[in-house]
């Protein structure tokens, strides 16, 4: 049990996708403008994660090393078809925000990571929570970047208004380079949470 | 060769699990898809003709007369005795790439009301000509679109003249107002011949 909690915290801050591997980074940089758009492509994600990592995982002996990398993007490629179809279906609003970048989680880099360097050699019961793990990294910084740029940038978080009248939203925070500086912050967050842990794990010693 | 063969064939079953699953999703889904696509125009439609009582989709007859800008789909709204007007989806270039904006042109010869269905402008900037609660004329409360609400069709429609701009996105202002200039001028002229046809 204590073997899956630890591979599980991997993913939220020690190993953070976004924030210690920093990849994936493109479509997180572009959806974070709005916190429902954050939420939105870190659960998306999060399912592909959990699905793809399962079923390669349970079918790695049966994959041959040779064509391991076709095979992953189909299975990932179909999961990713699979929740583009449901988000058009239930979430039209959601699907219209995020455009290209659901169909683009095929190519993501933080599934094809895990996948090739995690899923692959594991059994079933190690992925289930290194992916859960991953995904809830993946959200945690997505909906902490959004909700900066769109509090900074619009003045609202979920649309709904936070700042008071007077204030005049920072445009700059909804644009591109906004979101580099809120990512650089976050990344600095994350050194410094890394790093009490490391203080409280020694003094355990 | 063998073991070409063989991986081809182990992929090959791959990607056809694969597309048999997609295609249960995708007949599971295409119901729903369809049908949330077809409330979403009805209700645009019904916001810019609220006394519509039924929608038919014009083909063919009605051509964009500006290069720049193309017509989608036309629908002709009608209240029972005669065509009430005639709705446009009209997609043009903006700042950020296509617009598609959604125009209504009442048989009176007036905009009956504009709606930008798809836009992919800069937020905050361009793409307040879709934000409900941006207002180009704070004190009427009037956002970008509203202020087509009620324009002649032979308006000269000029942004920074008869039409408001949104502040810093000229091009996006410029765009709209564009679409929104040739709609009302083919869309009343074909309602003319339609009307004139069926006296």
């Amino acid at each position: 049990m204590k073997r899956y909690i630890k591979i599980f915290t991997n993913g939220l801050v020690l190993e953070n996708p976004l924030l210690m591997l920093m990849i994936g980074l493109c479509s997180a940089l572009a959806v974070t403008t709005a916190v429902a758009n954050g939420l939105g492509m870190g659960l998306a994600m999060t399912f592909v994660l959990l699905m793809s990592e399962v079923v390669i995982s349970a079918f790695r002996k049966l994959i041959p090393d040779s064509i391991r990398i076709p095979v992953f993007i189909i299975i990932i490629a179909a999961f990713t078809t699979v929740i583009d179809y449901v988000l058009k279906a239930y979430f039209p609003d959601l699907s219209k925000a995020m455009g290209v970048f659901i169909p683009l989680i095929v190519v993501n880099c933080i599934i094809m990571g895990r996948v090739e360097g995690f899923s692959y050699k594991r059994p079933v019961m190690d992925v289930i929570p290194d992916a859960i793990g991953m995904g809830i990294g993946y959200t945690w910084v997505l909906v902490g970047i959004s909700a900066l740029r769109e509090l900074l940038g619009n003045g609202t978080i979920f649309n709904i208004q936070i700042m008071p009248q007077s204030y005049k939203p920072i445009l700059f925070f909804v644009l591109s380079p906004g979101g580099f500086f809120v990512f650089a912050l976050f990344i600095s967050l994350n050194i410094f949470l890394k790093s009490r842990l490391k203080n409280v794990e020694e003094e355990r010693k | 060769m063998k073991n070409m063969l063989k991986l081809g064939i182990i992929l090959a079953i791959y990607a056809s699990v694969a597309c048999v699953g997609l295609a249960f999703v995708y007949a599971g889904t295409k119901k729903v898809i369809a049908e949330r696509q077809k409330t979403d125009l009805e209700a645009a439609l019904n916001d810019l003709f609220p006394q519509g009582k039924g929608f038919d989709e014009v083909t063919g007859s009605l051509k964009s007369t500006e290069p720049s800008v193309t017509f989608n789909n036309v629908y002709e709204v009608k209240d029972g005795n005669g065509p009430l007007g005639v709705a446009i989806r009209a997609v043009g270039a903006s700042y950020g790439g296509p617009v598609t904006v959604l125009v209504g042109v009442g048989a009176n010869g007036k905009i009956a009301g504009v709606k930008v269905l798809e836009s992919k402008d800069t937020p905050g900037l361009g793409a307040n000509a879709a934000n409900p609660t941006y207002f180009v004329d704070r004190t009427k409360r009037l956002t970008f679109t509203d202020q087509f609400k009620g324009k002649a069709v032979t308006d000269p429609f000029e942004v920074k003249g008869d039409v408001i701009a949104i502040t810093a996105s000229t091009i996006t202002s410029k765009a709209i107002t564009g679409i929104v200039k040739v709609c009302g001028q083919t869309g009343s002229q074909w309602l003319a011949t339609q009307t004139g046809g069926t006296k």
